[in-house]
């Protein structure tokens, strides 16, 4: 879009958008900087520059985070996520296929309604389902807490699934039900296969998003060889909240999982949270 | 962006399938989702409701309502929860300004968008913890100021009731950016390049083209995010609340929001009866998002439907 | 809060201790209250404990907390558990240390279960009554005499209720001394203040000078229920005075109850406290203090000897009281309040529970505690002269003799929402002392409408 008279402005423009992007760039990064440069300092290089590289790095801080609980609740986080979500996945996926194969009075609505229940905040779901996991003793159970998230995760993946399955070229769907293959059979060995790309947007969209909860976690693992990383970290940080790198160390530990997701599965990440609007344009 | 190419190759399924026997299999497909969603929403969302109106096993009316409309700290929450929604707009230009200078630019436009979207896969709880390092009053953010003279900005960020709130809802914004940036991103990207031609032929300026031609393209994108991020300011700031004030909204009740009033009253104040009265209140003023999110999504999923 | 949380690590989780501990305290009540209600812990009789002492094997379960307070605790418990059996061989006692946020939630899951350990620790005051409110302790008066029981330092004044001792109090925490560098006080010419105008004086020319007077933290909440309870306390008759204006009989607008705002809206206004005091945790506060960069602070009673030492010994630190500033007959007093240890009321073995807690408080036990710990048993039969640390000793006397911990006398929601929040604008003085007590008078009215059994418990209690 650069005509001749606008040579000089869009050198301008492009001056002004490198700018802008390098302090938008800037600000997003920093305090990711602060946490891991801080996590290598000691407490009085933190405190005196937090900007600063750390000029003797040390290790210090992750000594103290990995000796205290640290694994253990990485450990149940990783449970978690994984239980959770592979059996969203499942489920999802199911019910995805069978909403978009097979049409019924309702579809839309019950598909929309469904959608809609993302937007319920989890707090209002809490009480009712924290007094059903005391009666039933299943407060710091790791159990209870997957099925939750199962729950709260199923509304965007069928959601998500439902639009990529429809998608599906009906030719080859055709082909294998005159082939007199089932339709469990169909599902399986020709729609799965098919699927990989939006399988693995959803699961790093999911993981993302059980891997950063709190409050539910908070709630329902009350011992402390059950609680998640979140949890741990956010009273890790008052039990060392004079010794700053610890702090850093604990934070980057809890970090450092996602942003290695992030930075290979990048397109997925992108894919998957795009996939809500993009869609029905 | 695999999955939009896919998506648009592809032809949409049209089942021949006689209805009956097609609602009966997509029953027994959708059943097994359909029972986990039911128990944690259905059971949850009915029985919040039951309790509401309950107080120690009898039956009250809307006792527990009046007190927990009564409350002066759950009016302040649902206000503050009102005064993030201020945000929203805020996000809004944000990404869309990021998104077109994202847009723009040719080198290092992955390195950019990297950068910018990197906040929102941070979680939560970090986010919060490290700026609370960096709000502190002797913190990062004051020791900047102070070190290129602008000290009469260097503030008490998240200890001043004044501004606490506006504070939290810096790092909220920071951190719910990136997620614009890149659906905003996405969809320009996805445009046909047509639509910039007459602009083009015309020699319009850089941001009146993309003002008057890329916002109503990608209108409905905006709309999407904004319903997102309201709905963000509305049932999912527990988790910034609740690490930056250590569990208490303050200071004072100056970043009480209305999920950590639930919170508190059931899990700190014994009263889940209030909590649940709250509970209520909090889900009729996130139907309204809801009715608005259901229009958008079944307009799509109709729109998917019918391809 | 309380006491619970003295030293590093006990201090480490003051914030989620609170979430979860109530939290968990709430679950119970979450389950419809219908556990809770009817089961009133008055019907026990005093004719348990005249039983004969069972023969067969049995086994008791004490879950508990301290070591993170009052490190050394968990050596003596299992050294008092290996004495205690040796003498009673039919018995086994097996024990859990919980974490500062896995002590009530445990707690309440077994409640809510009606099994689990037979012996529970709490904290004092309303963190005793609570649990035998909800019915889910028996008094320990049901099976230890009452001439045993006056021994047990705060026993009566923390833990009774009506007639009756829900728990028995285990160690004492003096709450709160004061810690005072006379080194930083010489160097600018003042002498340890004696009450509070001297106090103020201090406060004028340190500042001044550009030194913080006293360090504190209030963000995370707690230091402002410290705050309310050594400077509240000096301004009433007793802790029964507190009960009344939580009852609704007196008003916390009322002078005796409101002036310690004032006082406190005064050392903010005479720059007594650290600038950063709105944006730090308590614990971060406390550590300008042994760096030297204020001259006082306020810490728990049982980490004060640790704090004197950190801060260069007994030459350079003085502990004391909050000076006075009423003449009320508490002030100038230290605070004082006991942890203790309850029988649950689905115990098996009541007697045998109250049995081993009686053992622990035999004179070679209580000396035994004092040896591994460094701090106080709750038993006036414990002999002080025992004790060789100066400041140390001059602590536990002034225990002995204490004022009542008056955040112990009022609803933790009142705590948290009267006092931690309007500490915290106070201190910012974005609000008066005149309207902070307005405000908490206001919550502790909508309080007894909300909380619709708390008037009936605490006017039970006050009888």
């Amino acid at each position: 879009m650069k005509t001749k008279t606008g040579v000089q402005r869009s050198k301008l423009e492009a001056t002004f958008r490198y700018l802008l992007l390098s302090f938008v760039a800037i600000t997003a990064l920093i305090p990711a900087y602060i946490m891991f440069a801080g996590s290598f300092k000691t407490q009085g290089e933190f405190l005196k520059s937090p900007f600063g590289l750390p000029l003797s790095p040390n290790a210090a801080g992750y000594r103290a985070a990995w000796t205290d609980n640290f694994p253990n609740w990485l450990a149940n986080s990783f449970l978690i996520v994984t239980g959770a979500v592979i059996v969203t996945e499942v489920l999802a996926a199911l019910a995805a296929w069978g909403f978009a194969r097979f049409p019924f009075k309702g579809r839309e609505t019950i598909l929309g309604i469904m959608v809609s229940l993302m937007v319920v905040p989890p707090v209002v779901l809490l009480i009712p389902l924290f007094q059903l996991g005391v009666e039933l003793t299943l407060i710091s159970t790791l159990r209870l807490v997957i099925l939750i998230y199962v729950g709260l995760m199923l509304p965007f993946s069928i959601y998500m699934l439902t639009n990529f399955f429809k998608s599906i070229p009906e030719s080859i769907l055709e082909s294998a039900s005159i082939d007199g293959a089932s339709s469990f059979k169909t599902f399986k060995s020709i729609v799965l296969p098919l699927s990989g790309a939006p399988l693995a947007t959803l699961a790093v969209v999911n993981l993302l998003w059980a891997w950063n909860e709190l409050l539910l976690a908070l709630v329902f693992l009350q011992s402390n060889d059950k609680k998640t990383l979140m949890v741990g970290i956010t009273g890790f940080q008052s039990r060392y909240s004079l010794d700053i790198p610890t702090v850093m160390a604990g934070m980057s530990i809890a970090t450092l999982p996602l942003v290695i997701a992030y930075l290979f599965g990048q397109r997925f990440f992108i894919a998957g949270l795009t996939a809500g609007s993009t869609k029905g344009e | 962006m695999k999955l939009t190419r896919v998506k648009s190759e592809a032809v949409g399924v049209v089942s021949r399938q006689r209805p009956a026997r097609s609602s009966r299999e997509a029953f027994l497909w959708i059943a097994p989702a359909a029972l986990v969603i039911l128990f944690i929403f259905g059971y949850s969302v009915v029985t919040v409701l039951i309790q509401s109106f309950r107080y120690d096993g009898d039956w009250v009316g809307f006792e527990n309502f009046s007190i927990v409309i009564t409350d002066p700290i759950f009016l302040t929450a649902l206000k503050h929860n009102g005064q993030l929604l201020l945000a929203v707009p805020v996000l809004i230009t944000l990404a869309f300004i990021i998104a077109i200078a994202l847009f723009e630019t040719r080198r290092g436009m992955r390195f950019y968008r990297s950068a910018v979207f990197l906040p929102y896969v941070l979680p939560i709880p970090v986010v919060a913890v490290v700026f609370g390092q960096i709000y502190q009053l002797n913190g990062a953010l004051n020791i900047f100021l102070k070190s290129v003279g602008l000290d009469f900005l260097a503030k008490d960020w998240l200890g001043d009731p004044a501004i606490a709130l506006g504070t939290m809802s810096s790092v909220i914004i920071w951190k719910e950016v990136g997620f614009g940036v890149i659906l905003m991103l996405a969809h320009i990207i996805s445009l046909p390049n047509e639509t910039y031609e007459a602009a083009r032929i015309d020699g319009a300026g850089f941001w009146r083209t993309h003002f008057s031609i890329t916002r109503p393209a990608i209108l409905n994108t905006i709309v999407f995010y904004g319903v997102i991020e309201a709905i963000t300011m509305v049932s999912w700031v527990f988790n910034y609340v609740y690490v930056m004030s250590n569990g208490l909204g303050g200071p004072g009740n100056a970043t009480m929001v209305s999920e950590l009033y639930i919170y508190r009253s059931a899990f700190q104040n014994k009263a889940p009866e209030l909590a649940a009265a709250a509970a209520v209140f909090l889900f009729i003023a996130t139907l309204v998002l809801m009715i608005a999110f259901f229009r958008i999504q079944r307009r799509s999923i109709a729109g998917t439907f019918n391809k | 809060m309380l006491i619970g949380l003295f030293n590093e690590r006990g201090f480490a989780n003051m914030k989620s201790r609170k979430a979860f501990a109530i939290g968990a305290v709430a679950m119970a009540l979450l389950l419809g209250a219908c556990s809770s209600s009817g089961d009133n812990a008055a019907e026990s009789t005093p004719s348990e404990s005249a039983a004969a002492f069972p023969t067969e094997d049995l086994t008791l379960n004490i879950s508990w907390w301290g070591e993170q307070e009052a490190p050394g605790a968990q050596k003596w418990l299992e050294e008092s558990i290996a004495l205690y059996t040796k003498e009673h061989p039919n018995v086994t006692i097996e024990h859990v240390l919980q974490t500062t946020d896995g002590l009530i939630p445990s707690f309440e899951a077994a409640a809510a279960a009606q099994s689990g350990p037979d012996i529970q620790y709490f904290w004092g005051g309303i963190y005793s009554q609570q649990p035998g409110w909800d019915g889910h302790i028996a008094p320990i008066s049901d099976y230890l005499s009452e001439e045993e029981l006056s021994h047990y330092i705060n026993a009566k004044v923390e833990s009774g209720f009506q007639g009756k001792v829900w728990t028995a109090p285990w160690y004492v925490n003096p709450s709160f001394p004061l810690l005072v560098r006379t080194d930083i006080l010489a160097d600018n010419g003042l002498a340890v203040p004696t009450n509070w105008d001297e106090l103020m004086k201090v406060c004028d020319v340190l500042s001044a000078k550009k030194i913080t007077t006293i360090a504190g933290g209030v963000k995370d909440g707690w230091f402002g229920g410290w705050i309310y309870s050594i400077l509240g306390g000096q301004s009433v008759q007793s802790q029964a005075d507190v009960i009344n204006a939580v009852v609704g009989t007196t008003k916390f607008t009322d002078p005796e109850h409101a002036g310690w705002w004032t006082k406190l809206e005064e050392s903010k206004n005479r720059k007594c406290w650290n600038d950063d005091i709105n944006s730090l945790e308590l614990y971060q506060a406390q550590q300008k203090f042994v760096d030297g960069k204020a001259a006082m602070t306020i810490t728990a009673g049982p980490d004060a000897p640790n704090f004197v030492k950190k801060a260069g010994g007994d030459e350079k630190v003085t502990i004391m009281a909050m000076p006075a500033w009423s003449d009320g007959p508490l002030a100038g007093k230290m605070g004082t309040t006991s942890q203790t240890l309850g029988i649950t009321k689905w115990s098996k073995y009541p007697q045998v529970a109250a049995d081993f807690i009686k053992f622990t408080h035999t004179t070679e036990r209580l000396n035994a505690w004092y040896a591994a710990t460094g701090s106080m048993p709750a038993d006036d039969r414990f002999d002080i002269s025992q004790v060789e640390s100066a400041s140390t000793k001059a602590l536990f006397e002034s225990a002995l003799d204490g004022a009542p911990y008056l955040e112990n006398f009022i609803p933790a929601q009142l705590d948290a929402d009267a006092v931690f929040k309007n500490v915290q604008l106070v201190l910012k003085g974005t609000v008066k002392a005149a309207d902070a007590a307005a405000d908490m008078q206001a919550v502790m009215e909508r309080l007894r409408k909300s909380d619709r059994k708390l008037v009936d418990n605490f006017t039970a209690w006050a009888k």
